[in-house]
């Protein structure tokens, strides 16, 4: 019955898992098939623009055509629309993304600047190249901060991921009835800082760092207030390819997490890991491994917590990469491995996660609103069975999530975020069995 | 270095034979603004037009008021800024395989070329009096001007090799000066805001220009994202933070539930890089 669960469950796994293999193969296909437009006769339209360069609608349809995956054809072509009219802003903001997008940050930004300075701008074209001009400001910093703080409130019908009403566990406990599964509202803040430092030579070593933190207070189940900061920090070394168009990085860093929860410190971690990002075309890859020591203190809401002191050991992919017009992706792949102190708690867990964040305006405003669809599914098996909970059943357990966020614009920098996502876990033990529906919504600053 | 003694090899060659090149078009000019001037091996100095064919061996110069933008063969275009000269020393291009190589000459004034084919396979140089420039890749802005040569890498791998030494660019925004042949060429620096904004106002046409082609009043070029319009042109802007840390909050809380209720606990593998 084991093997056949252990089948059964990666059958599903796989499942799972083939929508992101799917993606990255194709987003794989389509940077490959990028260099391959050199090779063989080229295109009619550019043909054309050889044999009749004055002839505008021609070369205005291959510079489109060309922008999706031959970026410098494109700048050619657009740079020769520039000289039969220097004036025209959309021609000198498209240059100016398109040297956004090798990043040729410099010139980006003279192309955009000038873009502003012509007399046929559209408001909502101004609203867009002011947006880039901020971003490449601070791309062109030796020192560059980054980040995000977030507030808001929160309505969860299972704040606290309980099961269902059960009295009695298969073990003859009785159930605390302080992690039933109840509905409550919670007030959150949350904060994103990132800092990057350019040592500003020819392998593009920085040094980097970041910190996250969060924040939720529960209108009544306090037991489930939490607060998380989570530092990470470490050097970036560039190992050059050969190939302008593949960048390589290798990062050893150091991470340092803490969190209270119900009012008293609950938890905290160290430990280090390393990663590496590349790319394949447009397709950014990175790896990393991480081994973080966890350290649980007990509390009087939590009397058993120090049991899940021990070792995590985590090694995942983090990928991420355009479809198409403004919708890109992003996926993680995991697998984590915890030697707890009390041995039942230690697991293996296999995790998937993707979200696909379209970018979009409506015409006549340059404001970009943002939908974030996501879903991801993990699944835990336990070392052991647990005596406390059932002595003859070792857990193993699915979690599914789904979310969908919205981002829309207020004002320059603010944006106003909805979130609903939908939680459900299935498990062989009933009192891991849980759903929990959570919808929030509140203002965030960017910067 | 091979690559460098071939470009030499070709160059004394060409030199010492003499023979005109075979008028084999190599690329077109595809922007003219007057005066810019033509000198095909072995022919007479006229005006340079728009269309007109580019073969080996051909001269181009602007002047004061002269700017011109030729396409290549495999893709690339040089912009040419006013008071420059350009020799298309060599442009060997088989569109079947892709291969080949292509060599110019920058005696005066500046230009910016942009990658096709076969810079794309570091088979592009440009030769010029203080130092020969590789290019693979890629996007680079040459100027000679009373300091020197300076090269500017706008994207790829930039090779600057001269009698005294070389120095590869690697990053965009960065650029090397050299003063002369058996100078070493500088240290890469920072390019500044304000030489890349004068450059783009060479590089171009002035605002009562027209490149030769008059006529282009408006062009509907879809900014990325708008709706309803077709431009595949998007930039990487960021996208909305996945790990706020509310999935990591909401694992530790499951895991206090479980525990605190008696039943089991588990983490995860939360957050990463």
């Amino acid at each position: 019955m084991q093997v056949e669960r252990r089948r059964a469950f990666l059958r599903r796994f796989a499942g799972a898992l083939a929508p992101i293999g799917l993606l990255v193969l194709s987003a794989l296909s389509a940077s490959a098939q990028a260099p391959s437009d050199f090779a063989g006769n080229p295109s009619p339209l550019f043909q054309a623009i050889l044999a009749r360069p004055s002839d505008l609608n021609n070369t205005l349809q291959y510079a489109a055509a060309a922008s999706a995956d031959d970026i410098e054809s494109a700048i050619g072509t657009y740079e020769q629309l520039l000289f039969y009219n220097p004036t025209l802003s959309r021609v000198r903001f498209e240059l100016g993304v398109l040297y956004f997008r090798l990043g040729s940050y410099e010139l980006a930004h003279s192309y955009i600047q000038s873009a502003l300075q012509m007399r046929d701008i559209t408001p909502d074209l101004r609203e867009r190249a002011e947006d880039l001009i901020a971003i490449i400001d601070k791309k062109l910093q030796v020192d560059q901060f980054t980040g995000y703080v977030q507030t808001g409130l929160a309505y969860q019908t299972n704040p606290g991921a309980g099961p269902g009403a059960q009295p009695v566990l298969a073990s003859g406990r009785t159930f605390n009835s302080s992690f039933f599964s109840k509905p409550d509202w919670n007030w959150f803040g949350a904060f994103g800082l990132n800092y990057v430092h350019d040592f500003e030579n020819q392998n593009g070593d920085t040094f980097e760092a970041s910190a996250v933190g969060y924040d939720a207070e529960e209108f009544r189940l306090h037991q489930f207030d939490i607060g998380l900061l989570e530092l990470r920090a470490g050097p970036r070394f560039g190992i050059p390819t050969g190939n302008p168009n593949t960048s390589l990085s290798i990062k050893p860093y150091l991470v340092a997490t803490g969190a209270l929860l119900a009012d008293a410190p609950y938890y905290g971690g160290l430990g280090g890991g390393l990663t590496v990002h590349t790319n394949v075309g447009r397709v950014a890859l990175d790896p990393y491994a991480e081994i973080v020591q966890q350290s649980f203190r007990n509390s009087s809401f939590y009397p058993l917590a120090r049991g899940l002191s021990g070792t995590l050991s985590t090694y995942g992919l983090q990928a991420s990469g355009p479809l198409s017009n403004g919708l890109g992706w992003q996926s993680r792949l995991g697998f984590g491995h915890a030697s707890d102190h009390y041995g039942p708690y230690g697991y293996d867990v296999y995790a998937a996660d993707l979200w696909l964040p379209w970018n979009f305006s409506f015409p006549g405003d340059g404001r970009v609103w943002t939908l974030n669809p996501s879903a991801g599914v993990s699944r835990w098996l336990y070392a052991a069975p647990d005596p406390n909970i059932d002595p003859a059943i070792t857990p193993r357990s699915t979690e599914w999530r789904v979310g969908l966020g919205l981002e829309v614009p207020i004002w320059k920098h603010v944006v106003l975020g909805t979130l609903v996502q939908y939680r459900a876990d299935r498990s062989n033990v009933p009192a891991f069995t849980m759903h929990d529906l959570q919808v929030s919504a509140g203002p965030t600053l960017k910067f | 270095m091979r690559a460098y003694g071939m470009i030499a090899v070709l160059l004394a060659m060409s030199a010492l034979t003499g023979i005109p090149a075979a008028a084999q078009q190599v690329g077109t000019a595809t922007a003219v603004n007057p005066l810019s001037e033509r000198t095909p091996p072995g022919a007479a100095t006229v005006p340079l037009t728009v269309g007109a064919r580019i073969i080996h061996k051909e001269r181009i110069h602007t002047t004061p008021s002269g700017t011109a933008q030729l396409a290549f063969l495999d893709k690339s275009t040089l912009s040419i800024a006013p008071n420059t000269s350009v020799v298309i020393d060599e442009f060997v291009y088989d569109p079947n395989s892709g291969k080949g190589h292509m060599l110019a000459s920058l005696t005066q004034g500046a230009l910016r070329f942009v990658g096709g084919a076969l810079s794309h396979q570091g088979e592009a140089s440009i030769a010029t009096p203080a130092a020969a420039v590789g290019i693979r890749g890629g996007t680079v802005t040459i100027v000679i001007d009373r300091t020197g040569v300076h090269v500017i890498d706008q994207f790829g791998i930039i090779t600057i090799h001269n009698g005294a030494g070389t120095t590869v660019l690697n990053r965009p925004g960065f650029e090397v000066t050299v003063l002369s042949w058996n100078t070493p060429p500088g240290q890469p620096e920072r390019v500044t805001l304000a030489e890349i904004d004068r450059l783009l106002v060479l590089l171009t046409s002035k605002p009562w220009q027209n490149g030769g082609v008059p006529g282009l009043h408006t062009v509907n070029i879809g900014a990325c994202g708008i709706l309803g319009l077709q431009s595949d042109n998007c930039p990487d802007t960021p996208w909305v933070p996945t790990d706020t840390g509310l999935n990591d909050a909401n694992q530790i809380i499951t895991q206090g539930t479980q525990q605190g209720t008696g039943t089991t606990v588990r983490t995860g593998p939360r957050g990463g890089p």
